[in-house]
């Protein structure tokens, strides 16, 4: 990388990102050349492992394909889209999806916010204990958290019945639909919370502490100033966390698998695609609801973009 | 294993060749020259590791048997199955299948046809139960090694104060009311799950009905029997076990190993479920959990019956070895199968596993007969056992009743018409599962 | 920050208590049912009633050993070679990101931005299909492959974002005062890079150690099955009993190496966190 460093020469100002190319020199024909070199191959791999697949699934989902039965294969367009979206499963894996995507968004930017807040104002010896312990559940693998919460509520194992207020000692959670998602979204809460809250502390942190005490002197009180100048000024960086967790949450698969299976009416997408492919090894059928799934990821991230404006560069950091 | 891993690698890069060579550390003891067969396993209590290393050692160097186990999950263990097999796997030999699999490995080409004469012995003096579920077309494509059924349990001091004559067949009608008039429950599964499809179908079966009417069909053209006075008959006991309030706690997630406990912390006095709870109650007496009382309260009979004047059709379960027709020893591999389903192998299975024994004979061994004072009624059982549906597309049929006879509280006069409608929509590939 | 009143101080201080406990009770219940012996597990009580190894010799030792051994082995392989090989790729990208002007690179940046985001389940059969044609299935290779789709986006910005943030002027500073480039790389910039790199590398660590998806759908066996998809492969003392025992065992020995990197690495792994996704 040492021969990397001479090149560029001495007169490079502090900015390296400065109007060189401008000279159209070999200089930056060469810097273009170094440039796809170094990040070239992160590049292709990126391109081959998602573009293959998609435009494999793409091809596949025209097709009527059992794995065990592959003598049968059939070409038959697009009715596995047909089949899929007339079906009321579907509509419920989605329903619940997005459900799971608004609720848990929702509560983890409250949530996020409060223990950004205290992480941000707590000081001395107790500042890298909380810090430290708010990183426990975001290394924590996804799998061991659902089966913490899933034994905790589960009706053979779990003390949540005999915590909760106005539970009874027979109650199971994962019989009905609307408690069994409940306990699904708060292992996905927990587990995630964190990396939002680290998120929304290093946009507290931007918040220019001087408007602050200005807002204070003028009479400002606190929530008025939690409104009128600290979420304004971190507007940016909650949008990129929504952002980032919303289409996170909505590949939601690891919790419901381990918990419910899809029972009592829990399907999510990502489930439904697993469930048609590798389990039933329909590959066609299959292939189609991992397609319409991509569909719906690049409809949040197109709605994202055109309608809450986040700010596309600024979630690749280029800020 | 190792040497191909590492031929693949090409220019993976160096950090590759060292996972290579730290994984061949952990299995590249193969002894030269004896070939090495690969039996995939369902998880056990480690008795088919200990059957394989018996019939290694006795095969004098022939063969080497190397165990793979597969997920506890029956439904998962076909999966990863399937999937090596539709890869042409040849790292597979022998693979332990759930008969309700058998269909479908065998109709998609991945079962090594069994010789003629090798049928005869390995289906002489096993269970009819048993033969049938490891057969195909007429023929047998695996070897029964071990045949599971389900017994109805009972505390026996609950039956006596009920007034219940275990003596003769039980009926669900009459177990409902004895049940209520002790206010206990009766443990059945009621989770979404294969343990559903088991008891359905033994409803079904019991009433004199099919779930499936041609079993050879493709799937598109598969006849169900669900939607049927048979299929009406075991909707109508599940109404009547819900409307009786006797379902017990939980019954909407309850396994077989839920069902146990609740049976062992007195939350049902009856309940229908596999041998294994006798053990399982046993160890929990002989350690101390339970009380030694409990468990001497512990009393068994044949499955319910759905009418009085025939006999149950009671759940069959089990596994069977077949050979991978991609295996690159299938005459060493049925060498192998014949060791592992010998009698003595099955014997020491069923007391070592808790898992009843295929061969009738085995009934006859005083080890097993002591480790298991009920191995008459598990036999009977066994002979008057039906299979679960055999179809090549058995995920589909069993995960169709599994989501549309469950919760058991929503079970109704239109569900078997319903689930019928359903599960032929998902044959014919109009629905998703 | 101005001065707190005592009040408000210790308002801030309950906080901090209550996320503690947040963040650890989950941790210790499943420690605490890992350590319950087989009838405690169904006792239904946050503690056993009797402490007990069990459960740990059983996956070590006894029968769980020889599906849990191997897919510890397996995950250790996997994440830290896909590690590996994610953050010298992602440390060359994100050099010429934050150092060279070159055409594409928004490209690179914006593609993967998308590969974050991509639906792992519509890699999944596809990848299973090519990997069981080409011989991958079941393999560690066919597992680290697609763990770079997870671990180089996020590898490419942490590293982008740390590097912008190096003096790199200070290279020259040094070349004028007659240190070679080699020397002024590496007593200069590499010290300065150094932090961004580990960083990265954990945080990729922590992500590949999280998949459950490739583990379960691309193998089948302790040839390379991970830890997270061989706990479904456990089984209780017969056929039929759920392992919730070996799992929270299990659940334990691969959470403990994670939390022992959060716990030491903490203000890194925040900083780097805060850094690679909002920099403002």
């Amino acid at each position: 990388m040492s021969a990397t460093a001479t090149p560029l020469g001495a007169d490079v100002a502090a900015d390296p990102r400065s109007t060189r190319r401008s000279r159209g020199s070999d200089k930056s024909r060469a810097e273009a050349k170094l440039g796809w070199y170094l990040a070239g191959p992160a590049f292709v791999i990126l391109v081959l492992v998602t573009g293959y697949p998609i435009v494999q699934a793409l091809y596949d989902s025209l097709f009527s394909y059992r794995l065990t039965a592959p003598a049968d294969r059939e070409f038959i367009g697009l009715r596995n889209y047909g089949v899929i979206l007339t079906d009321t499963l579907w509509w419920e894996a989605l329903a619940n999806t997005a459900l799971i995507t608004v609720v848990t968004v929702a509560v983890e930017l409250v949530l996020g916010f409060a223990l950004a807040m205290v992480m941000h104002k707590v000081l001395g010896w107790l500042r890298p204990i909380v810090r430290t312990a708010i990183l426990v559940p975001y290394a924590v693998i996804t799998v061991v958290s659902a089966y913490a919460w899933q034994y905790a509520f589960a009706l053979t194992t779990g003390f949540m019945n005999a915590v909760v207020p106005g539970v009874g000692e027979d109650f199971d959670w994962f019989a009905n639909k609307w408690t069994a998602l409940l306990v699904i979204c708060l292992s996905e809460i927990w587990k995630t919370t964190p990396f939002i809250s680290l998120l929304l502390l290093a946009g507290l942190a931007q918040v220019p502490s001087d408007t602050i005490e200005a807002a204070k002197v003028d009479g400002a009180t606190a929530w008025e100033r939690l409104w009128r100048v600290t979420l304004p000024n971190m507007k940016a960086s909650i949008m990129v966390a929504l952002l980032f967790r919303a289409l996170d949450a909505f590949r939601i698969f690891d919790n419901v698998y381990i918990m419910t299976q899809g029972a009592a009416g829990t399907q999510t997408v990502s489930a439904l695609a697993y469930n048609q492919t590798i389990s039933r090894l329909e590959i066609g059928l299959g292939s189609a609801v991992s397609v319409l799934l991509f569909v719906c990821v690049l409809a949040i991230c197109f709605i994202a973009i055109k309608v809450f404006k986040v700010d596309l560069a600024r979630a690749r950091g280029e800020g | 294993m190792s040497t191909r891993w590492r031929g693949r690698l090409g220019a993976g890069g160096a950090a590759l060749v060292l996972a290579g060579s730290l994984l061949s550390c952990g299995d590249g003891s193969a002894a030269a020259g004896t070939p090495t067969l690969n039996w995939y396993v369902n998880p056990d209590n480690g008795g088919q590791q200990r059957i394989a290393e018996q019939c290694s050692a006795d095969s004098g160097g022939a063969y080497r048997i190397e165990v793979s186990i597969l997920p506890s999950d029956a439904a998962q263990q076909r999966e990863q199955l399937m999937r090596r097999l539709a890869g042409n796997d040849t790292s597979i030999d022998m693979m332990s299948l759930d008969p309700v699999f058998v269909p479908e490995t065998s109709e998609a080409g991945f079962l090594e046809p069994i010789p003629e004469d090798l049928q005869q012995e390995l289906s002489a003096g096993v269970v009819q139960g048993a033969v049938q579920g490891a057969s195909w077309k007429g023929e047998l494509v695996a070897a029964p090694f071990w045949a599971n059924t389900q017994l109805l349990w009972y505390r026996r001091s609950v039956a006596e104060a009920a007034g219940l004559d275990t003596t003769r067949p039980v009926t669900w009608e009459q177990l409902i009311e004895a049940a209520q008039s002790q206010d206990t429950a009766i443990g059945v599964q009621g989770q979404r799950a294969e343990s559903m499809t088991v008891w359905v179908n033994a409803m079904i079966a019991s009433a004199g009905g099919e779930v499936i009417e041609n079993p050879d069909a493709k799937g598109p053209d598969i006849r169900l029997g669900i939607d049927s006075d048979a299929g009406r008959a075991a909707a109508d006991v599940m109404r009547a076990l819900a409307e009786a309030g006797v379902t017990g706690p939980g019954v909407d997630n309850r396994d077989e190993a839920a069902t146990a406990n609740l049976f062992q912390q007195g939350g049902a006095a009856f309940m229908v479920n596999w041998p294994f709870v006798y053990a399982q109650g046993k160890s929990a007496a002989e350690g101390g959990t339970m009380d030694r009382a409990v468990f001497d309260d512990y009393g068994w009979t044949t499955y319910p019956a759905m009418d009085a004047g025939t006999p149950a059709a009671p759940p069959l379960g089990g596994i069977d070895i077949g050979v991978s027709a991609f295996s690159e020893n299938p005459d060493l591999a049925f060498d192998a199968v014949r060791c592992i389903v010998s009698q003595e192998n099955q014997a020491a299975y069923m007391v070592s596993d808790g898992n009843p024994a295929a061969l009738e004979s085995v009934y006859d061994d005083p080890e097993v007969q002591e480790a298991y004072p009920m191995y008459d009624a598990i036999r009977t059982s066994l002979q008057a056992a039906a299979p679960r549906p055999q179809t090549a597309y058995y995920n589909e049929v069993s995960q169709g009743i599994a989501d549309q006879w469950q919760p058991v509280t929503s079970v109704g006069e239109q569900t078997p018409q319903e689930s019928q409608e359903y599960i032929e929509q998902v044959l014919r590939g109009e629905k998703l599962l | 920050m101005g001065a707190m009143s005592t009040k408000e101080k210790a308002g801030w201080y309950v906080g901090a208590l209550l996320i503690v406990l947040y963040a650890i009770v989950p941790v210790v219940y499943i420690l605490s049912m890992s350590f319950k012996s087989e009838s405690d597990l169904s006792n239904r009580q946050f503690f056993p009633t009797t402490w007990t190894g069990e459960n740990y010799s059983g996956i070590f030792a006894g029968s769980g050993s020889e599906l849990f051994l191997p897919a510890l082995r397996n995950s250790i392989i996997t994440c830290l070679v896909a590690t590996l090989i994610a953050v010298v790729l992602a440390m060359f990208a994100a050099y010429a990101i934050a150092r060279l002007n070159f055409p594409g690179k928004r490209l690179v940046l914006t593609s993967a931005l998308a590969v974050a985001v991509f639906p792992v389940i519509t890699m999944v059969t596809p990848l299973f299909n090519l990997w069981r044609r080409i011989g991958l299935y079941d393999t560690i290779p066919g597992l680290i492959i697609p763990y770079l789709a997870l671990t180089l986006p996020i590898s490419i910005w942490t590293m982008s974002a740390f590097f912008r943030g190096i003096p790199w002027d200070m290279e020259q500073a040094a070349q004028v005062d007659g240190a070679t480039s080699w020397q002024a790389f590496r007593k200069v910039i590499v010290p300065l890079a150094a932090p961004g790199v580990f960083t990265t590398a954990i945080i990729a660590f922590f992500i590949a150690w999280n998949d459950f998806v490739f583990g379960i759908s691309l193998t089948s066996t302790s040839r390379a099955q991970p830890v997270p998809a061989a706990l479904s492969s456990f089984t209780g003392s017969s056929y039929f009993v759920q392992p919730t025992g070996a799992i929270s065992a299990a659940a334990v020995i691969v959470t403990i190496p994670v939390v022992l990197l959060a716990l030491v690495f903490q203000r890194r792994i925040v900083a780097g966190l805060t850094n690679g996704a909002v920099k403002g």
